[in-house]
């Protein structure tokens, strides 16, 4: 297990940030959701070792979060989400003054910066100032110097914001390579969901400092409910009251398209049923596939 | 640009527990002072002094050589502790310490706070005491330069000039005296410059800061002194505090009729004060928000 957290308490002053988080994380990428004040940055600060929890316990790679901070930092690499730089440096010598600090030798640290900025795709400009970089390459950068000690675990905080659709795409291309080929693991808070769809496998949401729904992605889409897009003719404020009552969850699109939420343990002809009963016809039925989206709002309890 | 010009390796290397955690801090910190604008410039300015006093022991020892040129000036070339003092308390050197002080001190912490790096620093097996001994060490490094490292010089060479050991004997502590004082005037101004440093996140105001509360501590001291004649007010002054000192390491006379360890007392206060803030200010537990 990369991150393995029990019973995690954690208050600043009379507002609790955490309370009772348990996880269990493996090997691949894994991402963090929540709304905010969930306390997906409290459990970031935790996991690195900045702050030590109220109650509970937790291992990262194997070490203590509150007796081994030094020891699991060195190991981790952390990109975080606001613009970071060293006014007066180029990007070798910010790449390789932060393998230094992890512990590289000073020779290695160097050659080994060039490898990661050619990585990301800042060879050209690695001897560039940094005050000079656009908004793409400083996150480039901030890749660069998480993975510059080649980490065991990486844990990324917002990797995409601040990027255009393109230094979106190639970003993500980057983690997903590093999470799937490279044997790092990888942990993303990421408010956009689309993008930890597109390169976790497991999801942690968390709500009100609890774990709202965790698993792997596709078993969470199978398990909780089946979403049926349907199309109807008739009164259909009844047959939509009657499906609510039957413990389905149901939004209305904008071009009257009916999303149907239905519980697993339910019965589809139910739906057939009703219709038939309130006299409505069912124009359009196609059973659709649930997104993450659909999934943090039915854990978050949001629309 | 392209992405993955190269593809990812893994490093085959080890990390391994520096002993000196904080050294690259420091490193990094003397190598851009050295690249900003009109830094080196003061940085040699400030080695004047040191130059001139040399000179000065040089002389001394040859004196014969130019008698016609320092007629009547024999004692003003003595060299023993008075000179030693008027090297390390010259109004000139503790401008130039402050100078270099705006030039590579100023940003030491406040550009971290402005560019968000101290959560690099604090995600990598570093304490906050080898991140403050990193950047100490930066203003220590070239105080040492301008205070320490010539007061040696100087030691070293009235010996060797002399061709015999007759000043140490006379002087056996004045070498204590040079590591004392030169400890004492790192020791501050690392504080003093870390902590308008860590003010504001501007370097410009930082700058500002570190020279007018220097500056302006001996305005006002001028001002009241000028005014009420009473020697109590050069505790207000930075400059006379350091002097004070100063003198009583050096064995002489303080320059002000007050007790020097009241000034003493006050550099400790302000050094302490800065010292506590520092701790309060950077904590590891902020640096992500």
């Amino acid at each position: 297990m990369s991150i393995e957290v029990k019973d995690l308490h954690f208050s600043y002053g009379k507002v609790t940030a955490l309370a009772g988080v348990s996880l269990k994380l493996g090997e691949g990428a894994a991402g963090l959701l929540g709304p905010n004040g969930a306390g997906k940055s409290t459990l970031l600060r935790i996991l690195l070792g900045f702050l030590s929890p109220d109650r509970g316990e937790g291992k990262v790679l194997g070490y203590n979060i509150q007796g081994q901070q030094s020891l699991l930092r060195r190991y981790v690499g952390y990109m975080p989400e606001d613009d970071c730089l060293i006014p007066g440096m180029d990007a070798v010598t910010f790449a390789s003054y932060f393998g230094e600090l992890a512990g590289m030798p000073r020779q290695e640290a160097m050659k080994r910066a060039h490898e990661v900025l050619f990585y990301v795709g800042l060879g050209e400009s690695r001897y560039r100032m940094l005050e000079t970089y656009s908004a793409g390459m400083k996150q480039r950068l901030k890749l660069a110097q998480a993975i510059v000690h080649d980490p065991k675990l990486l844990f990324l905080d917002e990797p995409t914001s601040n990027l255009d659709p393109q230094g979106r795409k190639e970003i993500l291309e980057l983690i997903k390579d590093i999470s799937s080929k490279k044997d790092i693991q990888v942990f993303i808070s990421s408010h956009i969901l689309s993008d930890i769809e597109s390169i976790c496998s497991y999801v942690v949401i968390l709500n009100k400092g609890k774990v709202a729904a965790q698993g792997i992605l596709s078993d969470l889409k199978e398990v909780q409910y089946r979403l049926y897009e349907i199309k109807v003719k008739g009164e259909e404020e009844r047959f939509i009251q009657k499906l609510k009552s039957m413990g389905c969850k149901v939004d209305e699109t904008e071009d009257r398209l009916l999303k149907v939420y239905m519980p697993a343990d339910k019965d589809l002809l139910e739906i057939f049923k009703i219709a038939s009963e309130e006299s409505v016809q069912i124009r359009h039925f196609v059973k659709t596939q649930t997104s993450l989206e659909d999934i943090f709002a039915s854990a978050v309890g949001v629309d | 640009m392209s992405i993955a010009e190269k593809g990812y390796t893994h490093w085959q290397g080890e990390l391994k527990e520096r002993k000196l955690r904080w050294w690259p801090i420091t490193r990094q910190g003397i190598r851009l002072a050295f690249k900003r604008k009109y830094f080196k410039f003061s940085f040699f300015i400030s080695l004047i002094p040191a130059v001139g006093f040399l000179i000065g022991i040089y002389i001394s020892e040859r004196i014969e050589d130019f008698q016609s040129m320092f007629k009547g000036s024999q004692k003003f070339l003595q060299v023993n502790p008075a000179y030693f003092k008027a090297y390390f308390t010259g109004e000139f050197l503790l401008f130039m310490i402050v100078m270099i002080m705006v030039l590579a001190g100023a940003g030491l912490i406040s550009d971290d706070l402005k560019y968000n790096s101290l959560q690099l620093y604090f995600a990598r097996p570093l304490r906050r005491k080898d991140y403050f001994l990193g950047k100490a060490s930066v203003i220590i490094f070239f105080i040492s330069i301008i205070t320490l490292v010539p007061g040696l010089v100087f030691f070293i060479t009235k010996l060797l000039f002399s061709g015999s050991f007759k000043f140490l004997g006379e002087y056996p502590w004045l070498l204590l005296s040079i590591l004392i004082y030169s400890f004492i005037l790192t020791t501050f101004f690392a504080l003093y410059t870390l902590f308008i440093s860590a003010l504001s996140k501007n370097r410009r105001y930082v700058s500002i800061l570190i020279f007018t509360v220097y500056l302006f501590s001996d305005i006002l001291f001028g001002i009241f002194f000028g005014t009420f004649r009473n020697p109590y007010f050069a505790l207000i002054s930075i400059k006379c505090n350091l002097q004070q000192v100063g003198a009583v390491i050096f064995n002489q006379k303080p320059p002000y009729a007050v007790p020097w360890f009241l000034s003493f007392l006050i550099l400790c206060v302000i050094s302490a004060f800065a010292g506590i803030f520092l701790q309060k200010k950077i904590k590891e537990i902020e640096v992500i928000k």
